[in-house]
């Protein structure tokens, strides 16, 4: 691992998600929309007892570790056109004739998209925080969800590589990434309270361990809560077979 | 063990063979269910290029130009024969080899929402050159292409020319000793393509073996010490352009190349 080469991919990366309107739009904007939306549209309806769990208060601020968790999966977009893009201008061939190696080249997306992870988690929770809500976590907590934004970017980046794969084109990739995220965003992220056996569907994604984590941090439940614990450890599984399975497809399938 | 000369990084070549690259019996067959019939992209080819030789590859277009040139860079495996580069094997010591080379891919391949300068950094950092070296090479080889004026701009906006050109910058700004060039002056103007010959002849002097396809043969019989012409993936012929162009008692070595590539058409295959 050279550090030169490290950095010159993360800043390319940083300048491809600042530069290319699109990504910016994806990874910045859509989480403020959705979240600004999401907060006029459910901020003033107050609940009793609504949910699993059995908050008393908005209908957003129920919603609010499911907006966190969705935004995080938006980075899958921009991973999916830009590996799609990159390997149509010839670009990913050129550099495997340089002496990068693939675990550089990942590596560096990997800290890109963690870094990307962490100022979503800011802006989202600063436009949840203007709209009213307060979650009632200990600053430990709120640091174990960076953790868990952290690990699920894995998961992002996992998913955009399969996008890539089965994608031909970038366009094509656009529209296939949804595969990964519509699902999810639906039956994963804890927006609403859905039916106990449609929730059981959402429990074989990554997305809902997020939520579920984040919902019981932003909650004040204590950090000893074993829930917590078990969400992270099938969240990095699942990140870590989804993103491996990603990079070995990709390179299997996905190069040509 | 040979030195190579190139200045920055001491790079070593892999044995003492003299020859940078050294091919035998290359193949390379495409099957599988995305090609309808068997494809012999390469069939059977073998050739040496010494070290500080400019070596031209030419023939129609689908002669098997460019899957050769993929082949010594790694980006694709032979089905059969052997492929040496720097005296390294392409099968076993790619790593070693991608510290020896410089790949100008046949379309350009840079960053479009980068401008020139920092394509070139970018891929300079890949290569680990120093920032001193990456700031003078990059200002020396756009200056030298007359691509400085435009060097603040993205790439998005460059003319097709000018992709070109880049694309040739930044396959040798790691001041590789081993360099492919895959048709490096397509879609240039006379006058900025001679600016280019001349920039590449300028590499010989440095003692960089070049390994260079074209469409223009003038620009290979001015430029290439040697030329190998192949098609349907075979070597017809192989020498110096002179010695070609005496042997086929033609005018020059476009009318060698009319001749022996037409040839197989004449002959009914
Ligand atoms: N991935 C592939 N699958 C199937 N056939 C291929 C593939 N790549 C190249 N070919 C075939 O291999 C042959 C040689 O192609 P190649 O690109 O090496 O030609 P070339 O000499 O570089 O031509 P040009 O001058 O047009 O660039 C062609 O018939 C081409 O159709
Ligand atoms: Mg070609």
């Amino acid at each position: 691992m050279k550090r030169q080469r490290i950095l010159a991919l993360v800043k390319l990366q940083v300048k491809a998600l600042i530069r290319v309107p699109t990504t910016l739009f994806i990874i910045l904007l859509l989480p403020i929309a959705l979240t600004l939306t999401m907060g006029l549209a459910f901020g003033s309806i107050v609940v009793e007892n609504y949910g699993w769990t059995n908050q008393t208060g908005s209908i957003f601020d129920f919603m609010v570790p499911g907006l966190f968790a969705i935004s995080a999966l938006f980075m899958a977009m921009p991973v999916a056109l830009s590996f799609s893009e990159d390997r149509e201008q010839g670009l990913l061939k050129r550099i495997n004739t340089t002496p990068m190696t693939a675990i550089e080249f990942m590596g560096s997306h990997v800290i890109s998209n963690m870094c990307m992870a962490i100022i979503q988690v800011i802006i989202v929770g600063i436009i949840s925080f203007l709209l009213g809500y307060r979650p009632d976590g200990a600053i430990a907590g709120i640091t174990l969800a960076f953790v868990f934004m952290m690990v699920f970017s894995l998961s992002s980046i996992g998913f955009g590589l399969l996008t890539a794969t089965i994608a031909k084109n970038p366009k094509a990739a656009g529209g296939i990434v949804w595969i990964f995220m519509f699902p999810q965003q639906m039956l994963a992220s804890g927006l609403y309270p859905l039916p106990p056996e449609t929730q059981l569907i959402g429990m074989f994604m990554p997305l809902y361990y997020v939520s579920d984590a984040l919902t019981l941090l932003f909650n004040g439940v204590a950090l000893g809560n074993l829930r917590i614990w078990w969400d992270l450890i099938i969240l990095i599984m699942f990140s870590l077979v989804i993103f491996i399975g990603g990079i070995i497809l990709f390179k299997k399938y996905g190069k040509a | 063990m040979l030195k190579s000369k190139s200045k920055n990084n001491n790079l070593t070549f892999g044995s003492d063979n003299p020859n940078a690259i050294e091919v035998i019996d290359l193949r390379k067959i495409y099957s599988g269910k995305n090609v309808i019939k068997e494809v012999k992209a390469v069939d059977g080819i073998s050739f040496s290029i010494n070290k500080g030789e400019i070596f031209g590859l030419l023939g129609p277009n689908g002669a098997g130009k460019t899957t050769t040139i993929n082949i010594l860079c790694g980006l694709i495996n032979q089905t059969e024969g052997d492929a040496f580069v720097g005296g390294y094997n392409v099968k076993k010591d790619l790593n070693k080899i991608k510290e020896l080379i410089g790949v100008c891919p046949q379309e350009a391949a840079v960053y479009k929402f980068l401008n020139a300068k920092e394509n070139i950094e970018f891929f300079g950092n890949l290569h680990l050159v120093k920032k001193e070296k990456i700031n003078e090479r990059t200002d020396r080889f756009l200056d030298l292409l007359g691509l400085l004026d435009a060097s603040n701009r993205k790439a998005k906006s460059y003319s097709g020319g000018m992709l070109r050109q880049l694309n040739l910058i930044v396959a040798l700004i790691s001041d590789p000793p081993i360099i492919f060039l895959d048709e490096p002056t397509v879609g240039m103007d006379p006058r900025v393509r001679r600016t280019t010959w001349k920039f590449i002849g300028s590499l010989k002097e440095q003692n960089k073996t070049i390994i260079l396809t074209t469409h223009y043969i003038e620009e290979a019989e001015a430029l290439c010490d040697r030329v190998a012409i192949i098609d349907y993936g075979k070597l017809i012929e192989i020498g110096q352009p002179k010695e070609l162009i005496d042997k086929y008692n033609a005018k020059d070595l476009e009318e060698v190349f009319m001749k022996i590539t037409g040839r197989r058409i004449l002959e009914g295959f």
